[in-house]
């Protein structure tokens, strides 16, 4: 009986554990929604994971953003202007430069302290010093680390690449060493002199690659370095912990006073509200790393995650043709924003074959491409055709112009077909196109075989992993690819320089075209500073990218990104790093809000 | 043959058979030809830097010495750095072995339970209703693609019903629980079907041996038969079956791992593999390597424990 009793009453607590363990779960989930109007928590999700917190490594735009919540550079883009315009951020005023345009002259900003870090004497921030820009440029410099921003300044600083050459065999690299363009004049004064003019060499200081680090802090960590970030930045991160797919920062307490703006271009006015409240506005970031679209818009939509951009999947439910969003969606609160990326994708040619020397040729395949039927199946109809390689949104751009070889003309592309020695594609060898793995990556390339058909040339589609392509692309292996090219900073010369001759492959020149008068006009151009001459030349130099069809353009893509109406002063933007310190949950409204959802 | 000489004997042989693990890795490394330099610097690669990084990663190393490294490797388990992160390989394995086990091993152990007890009434109601109904209803789960219980399964319990997290990972107890709870679930259903399929083939191959009607003609009771006789003989293939997945438990799920956020080692490695991260890379197939190795003669070990008659040579 006792025996039995005891059998019977194991098996009631085994039930009441499990039990228990049901209602536990469903209580947790359930606490995790009240938490999520308790304070400012600002919820992001991120398609890809990060790979460090150490800013001369993040190339790319997940690692520059993630970077850039801690971290801090002498200049950051104005966040409510357009087109993008470049202020002070760490620095105390823009830059005095010299006559000749060599020597830039940086008062960097007193009394900026980095985050408390057991690094520093008695675990307290230090002063932010001159000194430590040039610690952290010649960190971006050193060939033992090989900092993956380098490019932005090879060859641009004097007596930076011979530092570097010099340490390169070496086993110990030596940061004592004077370098003559780069030195701290005094504890607040930071000298940069330049080896040519460089007017983008501002652009380079607001991102990542430049920001500044404390030295006490990479030599206590050492490889290390990279899960311990301390900056001077509006949040802090205890430890970063590389295999998590969520990240939380905590509002730095040592941050300085950094203002909301109180101007504003006309489209962004109505985020003054917060103009002149110091920053950030949130208490917390929580970044979360959701690479499959289904979970990251079930989260948006329960009011998990505050910002989400449009997945073409979801595209047809959620936005009408006339571009509006779903009733269904303005009821709950969401608002839908759309932006331009400054972007461009396109069809290069390899220009080392002497097939694509023809210039009839390419301006035949170019007319052979129904561009909006691309648009439309595989863009949403979102898109802008490109006419060149300049995107809406900077100087070089030319609004109303036209490229001759945009709009599909299929008799007089056979014409020119005819013209390049190739009658109904007769004479023509297969042509390969090469272009990611992807799915759509492959799809695109199906379509581009439909249409060059229609014109008789034969196309054969090769997919790639993406490190196949670069490497066929870097060794000339292949004869047309598909690819695209987003902004490092707002100049049309970081697109025209694609075109560039002697930045041909390995450098990011991968189609190889070499046009002698091209060349020219660009070198005069790129090292001129911003003016009605320059924009004159850009000018020039995208006709010229359009008329020889050195490319065949595809098109400069939208954001369409929807919002909860609790978040504030968000806008989509090419240049995300810092942008969080900026944005405001309105927790009453998310209150209201998640009742709806 | 003594225990422990054959597992000596048998862990010698593996050194031939690592040898030829690293050899494949080394040849598939370098006939693929990428240039993880290249990919490392990305879009605006010269060809200077490329060879920089290349000295910096020792891909400028003659071919020999580049296969001792690995062979190294191999020995030591020191596996470096990893070439896209910089993180410390050892420490990413560490990290994310707790959240693809936390997923794989209980949803392992459930599945493996229930498909067992399911094979053994089936088999028992060999032909009749219940035993159709139960494989029709399984060879049905099976034709459904694992995308489609994910995409249903992580909507309807999480997104709809709310009952779950939908996707994320929490590494304390219990605050994990509505993480990982769907996960397992899903990978139940997912699992469960093939495993009854098999599971029951297996014992109906023992219900008609000779000694199953000795045993019945002795007046054995059929539970006995079932339990004692049957799924003692039965336990052979299921036991070879069931440890040889032992090893990939920790190499996780990487559909489920994906589709819910879960940092785990299916991910890390898939990753790897899209970066040309050849550290990570090579740390997981030698892993892999060691412990199909290792949970194989667990196997054979494991064989003389449930059947006598088996002699290690």
């Amino acid at each position: 009986m006792s025996i039995m009793k005891f059998k019977n009453t194991k098996k009631v607590v085994n039930l009441i554990s499990l039990v228990s363990l049901v209602f536990g779960t469903l209580l947790i989930s359930s606490c995790s929604k009240k938490e999520q109007t308790d304070e400012k928590v600002l919820n992001i999700a991120v398609t890809a994971e990060v790979k460090g917190m150490d800013p001369i490594f993040a190339n790319d735009r997940y690692s520059a953003n993630e970077v850039a919540r801690i971290y801090e550079g002498l200049l950051e883009y104005d966040y409510l202007k357009r087109p993008y315009t470049l202020v002070p951020n760490l620095a105390d005023a823009l830059p005095e430069v010299s006559e000749d345009g060599l020597t830039y002259t940086f008062k960097i900003k007193k009394g900026v302290v980095f985050q408390n870090d057991e690094a520093f004497a008695g675990g307290k921030g230090r002063e932010l010093e001159a000194e430590d820009f040039v610690y952290s440029i010649k960190r971006l410099a050193d060939p033992k680390l090989q900092g993956l921003g380098w490019w932005l300044l090879d060859e641009k600083i004097k007596g930076l690449n011979e530092w570097r050459n010099k340490y390169a065999e070496k086993d110990v690299v030596d940061y004592s060493e004077k370098i003559e363009g780069l030195y701290a004049a005094d504890k607040y004064t930071l000298v940069f002199k330049l080896s040519k003019p460089f007017p983008q060499f501002l652009y380079s200081l607001a991102m990542p690659f430049t920001f500044v680090v404390a030295k006490e802090v990479v030599e206590k960590y050492g490889k290390e370095f990279i899960n311990h970030p301390v900056g001077t930045g509006a949040f802090y991160l205890e430890r970063f912990n590389p295999s998590s797919k969520r990240i939380e920062y905590v509002k730095n307490p040592t941050f300085r006073k950094k203002l909301f703006p109180s101007e504003a271009s006309e489209e962004f006015k109505h985020m003054l509200t917060d103009a002149g409240k110091e920053l950030p506005l949130v208490e917390k970031v929580t970044v979360n790393v959701i690479s499959e679209s289904q979970p990251r818009w079930l989260n948006f939509q329960k009011g998990k995650i505050d910002y989400s951009a449009v997945d073409k999947d979801n595209f047809d439910s959620v936005i009408s043709e006339g571009k509006n969003l779903s009733k269904k969606l303005t009821d709950k609160g969401i608002s839908l924003e759309i932006s331009a990326s400054l972007d461009v994708t396109y069809t290069a040619f390899n220009h080392d074959l002497k097939l694509f020397e023809n210039v009839d040729l390419r301006r035949a395949l170019a007319l052979g491409v129904d561009i909006h039927e691309n648009n439309k199946l595989f863009y949403n109809n979102t898109a802008l055709p490109a006419q060149s390689v300049v995107p809406p949104g900077i100087a070089g751009y030319m609004k109303d112009y036209k490229s001759p070889y945009r709009e599909r003309d299929l008799a007089k592309a056979k014409e020119l077909l005819a013209k390049a020695g190739y009658p109904e594609g007769k004479g023509l060898p297969e042509i390969t196109y090469d272009c990611p793995s992807s799915s759509t990556s492959r799809q695109i390339g199906e379509l581009f075989k439909k249409q060059m058909s229609d014109i008789g040339v034969n196309i054969k589609v090769v997919q790639n992993t993406w490190p196949e392509l670069q490497k066929k692309i870097t060794t000339r292996q292949v004869m047309l690819y598909g690819i695209a090219w987003g902004a490092d900073y707002p100049d049309a010369e970081n697109f025209l320089q694609l075109l560039y001759g002697p930045n041909k492959a390995p450098g990011a020149n991968g189609s190889g075209y070499n046009n002698a008068e091209f060349n020219k006009l660009f070198a005069t151009a790129s090292v001129m500073q911003d003016s009605p001459e320059r924009t004159a030349l850009y000018e020039k130099l995208n006709r010229i990218a359009s008329e020889q069809a050195p490319w065949i353009y595809g098109v400069h893509r939208q954001n369409y990104t929807l919002q909860h109406s609790w978040l504030k002063n968000y806008m989509s933007t090419d240049f995300e790093s810092g942008q969080a310190q900026y944005l405001n949950i309105d927790l009453e409204q998310k209150k209201k809000a998640l009742d709806k959802l | 043959m003594n225990l422990w000489s054959y597992i000596i004997r048998r862990l010698l042989y593996t050194i031939p058979i690592i040898l030829g693990v690293c050899l494949i890795i080394f040849a598939i490394f370098n006939l693929t030809g990428y240039d993880p330099a290249a990919q490392l610097l990305g879009k605006h690669a010269t060809a200077k830097q490329v060879a920089e990084v290349r000295r910096e990663l020792g891909l400028d190393k003659p071919l020999a010495e580049q296969y001792f490294d690995i062979v190294r490797t191999a020995f030591t388990f020191d596996f470096g750095r990893s070439w896209t992160t910089k993180q410390k390989i050892s420490d990413m394995i560490r990290e994310g072995a707790g959240p693809s086990l936390a997923v794989t091993l209980p949803s392992f152990v459930i599945s493996t339970v229930m498909a067992i007890l399911i094979s053994i009434v089936v088999a028992f109601y060999r032909g009749k209703f219940i035993d159709r109904f139960l494989v029709v209803k399984f060879v049905g789960m099976m034709s459904i693609p694992s995308l489609a219980y994910i995409l249903f399964f992580q909507w309807f319990f999480a997104y709809k019903l709310g009952w779950f997290e939908i996707s994320g990972f929490e590494r304390s107890f219990p605050e994990f629980l509505p993480y990982v709870i769907l996960p397992i679930i899903i990978m139940v259903v997912l699992s469960i079907g093939p495993d009854v399929r098999y599971f029951r083939t297996v014992i109906l191959d023992d219900i008609y041996q000779d000694y199953v009607r000795t045993a019945r003609a002795k007046g054995l009771s059929e539970r006995v038969v079932m339990l004692k006789h049957v799924l003692k003989n039965s336990m052979i293939p299921i036991l070879t079956y069931v440890v040889i997945q032992i090893p990939f438990l920790i190499l996780g799920a990487l559909l489920i791992e994906s589709f819910f956020s879960i940092p785990g080692l299916g991910g890390m490695t898939v990753k790897a593999v899209f970066d040309n991260d050849f550290p990570v890379i090579k740390a997981m197939t030698i892993l892999s390597a060691v412990a199909f190795i290792m949970f194989q003669l667990i196997t054979d070990v494991l064989y003389t424990v449930v059947d006598p008659r088996v002699r290690l040579k």
